[in-house]
């Protein structure tokens, strides 16, 4: 459609194309499946259940679980998970359940274990409640060191950058105005067909960020388009595949789908700052993205997908070729998605306290000062940590009083020798958890406080959090 | 078995400046190419690819000369967990890995590092790519 609009335009393309397919293959973490059991003898109302070691929710009545795509495996967390779940069981694998119960008169059993393939289950439907997002961030780092986010490993310093969606072939991209994406669409669901059942959650269509929520048969499905993914430090999730053919009902609809990837925009953000409103850094196009590298500022920077265009072609073309075949029927849809709503942030009933409601100045030395004197501003402000700052106040380095003894001890003269130069840091508007979570990961007491200009703006300490939580 | 055998030579700051791959070459006629290099006073470091044949003699004829040489693991990419997603793209500082122009991805373990980097492993959602022993049993002193 894309080449044809260009080359003949749009009055020709939509006289000619009556379809136009779809896709997209990518991690989506609101993913889960439904299963039916049927019921043991004697029979057990199942309390808590686990499959493969990963625990399962329990929806509903007795024997109907939910495997969410984002719980962890108990024995092997990170690497395989619910998605991993939902793979086995599709390509054919035995599972092992266990399960327990309170008991109840109708209900007696309290423990259960046995193997499962799918043959075995009465229902295994995939249930998603948000997918198939209609574009997506780009995501990049500030931070000075490596992170794990669900957008994938960001090095330090944005020295990668990374982003979802395949683009100008994304369903709901092509149909923004939801003229033919609706409830009761059929459409291509991990190799087999399903339906949209309604809007995804943090559906925001006004912002361009519309969402899915699908339903389809697992057992009609194929392991090449649904797979369990592991994100390291961050957790598991399932990618799914997914099309939506959209029939060419006006002219409108033919421009609509001609979209290109160079006029889809996205913001770039940084996700070294783990707030809300993560800040945003510029706009970069799908075509950009799709090159493998992106600008930031004046720097050009590598850029990787994190779902398979290959796949979502792939998608696209098969769906093309069963509705070709007559093996795939298009439906019109019984209700039309909303166009309206957007998404709000969520109600807080607690304040969250954030690094500058606690931090106080920093007692501070420059480089050249001798121990002697910093160890007397150690005991006159009786604080344990001093920050070494330049004549501009930008942070070099710090000193703690542990450090001062040792070197008393050793005989150590120059402040340069003791100096500790690798400092963890912390920004004003770092939430205090997220400043806690540092010092403890890294068995340190203190966090100098700095703007992006590496400007010392005070200290805090685990003595100045504890006195809050005390209070 | 590898042909080529990929060894990590390390030079200290006291003999950085004196020849001592051209020696190693000189003395034992056998080819050694360089793969990727980082040289300065404080020292350097060069990856290098030796024939499997002689790789244990030139590996002590670097030892001899005062180099830490070590054999460095390789990547392995398992083509059927692969779903080419190219999360790994961006993490490769020497583009070994790349996409195609239908978006495959490809490895070329020709410019990969191999263990003194290793950023791709872990970023892999697939758990597609691991660092694997080269064959044969070199020592890594």
């Amino acid at each position: 459609m894309k080449k044809l609009v260009e080359s003949r335009g749009i009055e020709v393309a939509y006289k000619e194309v009556d379809v136009v397919t779809t896709g997209t293959f990518g991690a989506m973490c609101s993913s889960g499946a439904i299963i039916n059991l049927g019921h043991s003898d004697p029979p057990i109302k199942i309390q808590r259940a686990w499959i493969n070691d990963v625990e399962i929710c329990h929806p509903g009545a007795a024997v109907d679980l939910y495997i969410g795509a984002t719980i962890m495996s108990e024995t092997r967390p990170f690497e395989y998970g619910g998605g991993h779940v939902i793979e086995d069981l599709i390509s054919g694998k035995e599972v092992e359940l266990r399960a327990t119960a309170y008991g109840t008169d109708c209900y007696p059993r309290t423990k259960l274990r046995t193997t499962l393939t799918k043959d075995d289950l009465n229902q295994f439907y995939l249930l998603n409640f948000r997918n198939c997002y209609q574009r997506y961030n780009c995501a990049t780092n500030s931070r000075d060191e490596t992170i794990y986010t669900y957008m994938g490993k960001l090095l330090p310093r944005f020295r990668n950058a990374t982003f979802s969606g395949s683009g100008g072939l994304n369903p709901l991209i092509n149909d923004p105005d939801y003229e033919t994406i609706g409830v009761g669409t059929r459409i291509f669901l991990g190799g087999g067909q399903g339906y949209v059942i309604g809007e995804g959650t943090q559906h925001d269509p006004r912002n361009s960020f519309g969402t899915l929520m699908v339903r389809g048969d697992c057992k009609k499905m194929s392991s090449e388009f649904i797979h369990g993914a592991s994100f390291t430090k961050y957790g598991t999730t399932l990618y799914v595949g997914i099309g939506i053919p959209i029939p060419i009902l006006n002219e409108e609809l033919a421009k609509k789908t001609a979209i290109l990837d160079e006029e889809i925009l996205t913001d770039i953000v940084d996700y070294g700052i783990p707030r809300r409103e993560r800040p945003k850094l510029g706009k970069v196009s799908y075509k950009e993205l799709k090159s493998g590298a992106i600008t930031i500022g004046d720097k050009k920077v590598k850029v990787s997908p994190l779902s398979s265009l290959k796949t979502a072609r792939k998608i696209a073309e098969t769906l093309k070729s069963w509705i070709e075949n007559s093996s795939f029927y298009l439906t019109s849809p019984v209700e039309r998605l909303p166009t309206d709503t957007i998404c709000r942030p969520m109600k807080q009933t607690e304040e969250i306290a954030f690094v500058n409601s606690v931090m106080h100045p920093a007692v501070t030395c420059t480089e050249d000062e001798e121990i002697k004197t910093v160890a007397n501003k150690i005991i006159s402000h009786s604080v344990n940590h001093i920050v070494v700052a330049d004549d501009q106040g930008k942070l070099k380095g710090i000193v703690t009083s542990w450090d001062v003894t040792k070197a008393v001890a050793e005989g150590k003269k120059k402040l340069a020798d003791i100096i500790v130069r690798k400092v963890v840091t912390t920004k004003p508007d770092e939430s205090l958890e997220a400043a806690s979570r540092k010092m403890a990961q890294h068995q340190i007491s203190a966090l100098p406080v700095i703007d992006h200009d590496k400007k010392v703006l005070g200290i805090i300490t685990s003595e100045d959090i504890s006195k809050l939580i005390g209070r | 078995m590898r042909t080529l055998v990929r060894i990590l030579l390390r030079f200290s700051e006291k003999i950085v400046d004196q020849p001592i791959t051209s020696q190693v070459i000189l003395e034992h006629g056998i080819p050694i190419s360089i793969v990727a290099a980082h040289i300065d006073s404080q020292g350097g470091e060069i990856l290098a690819e030796v024939p499997a044949t002689h790789v244990e003699k030139i590996i002590d004829a670097f030892r001899e000369k005062g180099v830490i040489v070590t054999v460095p693991k390789l990547i392995e990419v398992d083509t059927e967990k692969c779903f080419e997603c190219g999360a790994c793209l961006s993490l490769c500082p020497v583009s070994a890995i790349a996409f195609k122009e239908d978006f495959s991805v490809v490895f070329d373990e020709e410019k990969c590092i191999g263990s003194p980097c290793g950023l791709c492993v872990d970023a892999c959602p697939a758990r597609a790519i691991r660092l694997v022993e080269q064959h044969g049993s070199y020592s890594n002193k």
